[in-house]
């Protein structure tokens, strides 16, 4: 089992910088939940974001897409504000935040991927159809096209948050906790297909929990919690000093591979 | 039928389907209490805005009564972001003040309005064919039906035209704020026409009776349809089958138009309430059921096959053993046979070939959750359904 998941080969970095964060403060009633935040995302990357909860890990996500409104600091997409680089952006949100009893089937949620390329009024024809089709299909869906989507289990319901991310085509993805209540099959196919994003020179970056899982997932990592306590590859920064300062406990994992 | 009498459905009819549309978005985005709030709170708005224009039909008066519905808004989400007071709350708190300061202003002023609160909450629409408009001294219809079908073409247009904004933003605020579908403007765009269409409507069937027509049909359309437009044809549908036969049940009973059409949606719900194909309360009892017996089956097929030995197989031991009361195990028995699961040997019971695969295949899908297998037993048993 250790060989279909783990991914041995080393990935190139192109040395562009996908996602640029300044100073970034994002507070909830004033009460700050990223302090100051500066990071550097290069292209290409798989990258897991860690953290206790509460640490910020969806919220730094939110503010990069502008979701929420931060109080300070700039957010950058290819040396330029998100506003202008939406398109290049793609979002899966964690499944706990829309309510799977819509009335609405897998393909049409599939769909909304590409509303943004069309955006307003313009309503999906055919190509749009096709290209959710064929998402449907890289995400082993496709046989589930019409149904209802609160008739799935949540491991089809992740991969067809997934599948909405990939019909938008775009260069960066952000992703929320994709493995939440997934079950192994599902969780293997989803890291493959975020595998097969970053061969394809996409950077990948998303928020995880499961520590022990890291270091056969993902090639670099940031650890946060409200400030940024460390960011880059995993083989050189992912180690219990890390983890306890980010964990505040004594953390030990075994990360020799 | 006389022509006052073709009015009088031909509006309430519209109201339906101007109601519906916004209606059907409200019921999925849990919002079915800020259309109360919004129905009650317009009532200033109107008040004032008959004092500077003297004419309840007038477009000023319509979108000073739906500014005061957006401000409704407005304050119910304020209060509530302060986190102090929930949701519900805050649209306990605002509305009741809004309405209040409206019926002060009638009560102030009675001598010289010609509205009263019970008008406002009930409605008259047996009076709507009187007030006529005159277009270069022509009679061309009722106020209210050209009120409200210019109401209802516009939210028919806006509704065309930003279907997949309103149906994205509605599943997935999150995503449609990243695609640059700003979700507040969307938001507030739906709660102005919620607006208009109460202020429009309500002259023709009052501040309740708006409530019901918004809600109910999508209520009773959901219960019934997987598909959101389905979904608001539907609710489109139920709501001028209440509007008409509502209207030909007052007649009948000689009773108000716009409490015998708020009982006919009530009516269409319970009855789709309970015998809805899949949702309703009829069909969900009968699946537990269903399934109950279909678990029970599952469990004693499994009993058979992890028991070689006779004694575990006899009839008597099975009884006392898997301790079911006689009835569901007869009732597990008589299936098992019936599908030709188990043989009987000499009072010791045996697994069939076709209840043997059967039994390993859904061990499978319940250890493995993988879908495949279990595609073809999906016909048979509720249990592997959804």
């Amino acid at each position: 089992m250790k060989e279909q998941s783990q991914n041995k080969e080393t990935p190139t970095y192109s040395g562009v910088l996908a996602v640029k964060v300044d100073d970034l403060t994002v507070a909830y009633n004033y009460k700050p939940v990223l302090w100051d935040i500066d990071l550097e995302i290069p292209e290409g990357v798989l990258m897991a974001i860690v953290g206790p909860n509460g640490a910020g890990k969806s919220t730094l996500i939110k503010s990069i897409l502008g979701i929420l409104k931060p109080i300070a600091g700039s957010v950058s997409i290819y040396g330029k504000p998100y506003d202008k680089q939406r398109k290049l952006v793609a979002y899966v949100p964690q499944k706990g935040s829309v309510d799977w009893d819509f009335p609405t089937t897998a393909l049409d949620v599939v769909m909304m991927g590409t509303y943004g390329s069309l955006g307003w009024i313009k309503r999906p024809k055919q190509k749009e159809k096709k290209a959710a089709l064929e998402a449907l299909e890289k995400v082993g869906m496709l046989a589930f096209k019409s149904r209802q989507i609160s008739q799935l289990s949540g491991g089809q319901q992740q991969r067809i948050f997934l599948a909405r991310a990939l019909v938008q085509n775009a260069s960066i993805y952000f992703m929320d906790e994709p493995f939440q209540g997934v079950d192994a099959t599902t969780e293997i196919a989803i890291i493959n297909i975020l595998k097969e994003l970053r061969k394809a020179g996409k950077t990948v970056i998303v928020v995880h929990h499961d520590l022990q899982t890291v270091p056969e997932y993902f090639d670099w990592v940031t650890f946060l919690n409200v400030k940024k306590i460390a960011t880059g590859p995993v083989k050189d920064i992912f180690n219990d000093d890390n983890l306890t300062k980010t964990y505040g406990i004594n953390y030990k994992v075994s990360i020799q591979e | 039928m006389n022509s006052a009498q073709i009015e009088i459905q031909l509006i309430a009819s519209l109201v339906a389907i101007a109601c519906a549309i916004p209606g059907t978005f409200l019921v999925l985005r849990k919002m079915a209490m800020i259309s109360d709030a919004i129905s009650h709170s317009i009532l200033p708005g109107i008040v004032i805005g008959f004092f500077i224009t003297q004419d309840l039909n007038s477009p000023l008066l319509i979108l000073l009564a739906a500014f005061t519905g957006i401000i409704t808004v407005v304050l119910v989400e304020y209060i509530q972001k302060t986190g102090l007071v929930k949701e519900d709350t805050a649209i306990g708190l605002v509305f009741p003040a809004l309405f209040s300061i409206g019926v002060i202003l009638i009560a102030k002023n009675a001598n010289d309005v010609h509205l009263d609160v019970d008008a406002v909450l009930l409605g008259e629409l047996a009076f709507a064919p009187f007030d006529r408009l005159f277009i270069g001294g022509t009679d061309v219809g009722p106020k209210s039906l050209w009120i409200i079908g210019s109401i209802l073409i516009t939210t028919i247009g806006l509704l065309l035209a930003f279907f997949k904004e309103l149906k994205l933003s509605t599943f997935d605020k999150g995503l449609a704020a990243s695609l640059g579908f700003s979700p507040a403007i969307i938001h507030y765009g739906l709660m102005s026409v919620a607006s208009v269409t109460t202020v429009g409507a309500f002259d023709a069937v009052g501040a309740i009776l708006v409530v019901a027509l918004m809600i109910a049909p999508a209520a009773t359309a959901y219960l019934l349809t997987t598909d959101l437009k389905k979904m608001l044809g539907l609710a489109i549908g139920f709501g001028v089958l209440s509007a008409i036969s509502g209207y030909w049940f007052a007649h009948w009973l000689d009773a108000s138009i716009a409490g015998s059409i708020t009982t006919m949606l009530g009516f269409i719900f319970l009855i789709v309430f309970l015998f809805a194909p899949s949702k309703g309360i009829i069909a969900v009892m009968y699946r537990e059921k269903q399934q109950r017996t279909e678990v029970s089956l599952l469990t004693f097929l499994l009993h058979l096959k992890n028991h070689t030995e006779e004694r575990e197989r006899h009839v008597n031991h099975l009884q006392e053993h898997i301790n079911w009361q006689k009835v569901r195990a007869k009732t597990v028995l008589d299936l098992a046979l019936k599908n030709n699961m188990i043989v009987f040997n000499k009072n010791i019971v045996s697994l069939t070939e076709k209840g043997d695969t059967f039994t390993s295949k859904a061990i499978d899908y319940i250890i493995t959750n993988e879908d495949a297998q279990i595609e073809d037993m999906k016909e048979d048993f509720f249990l592997f359904r959804g």
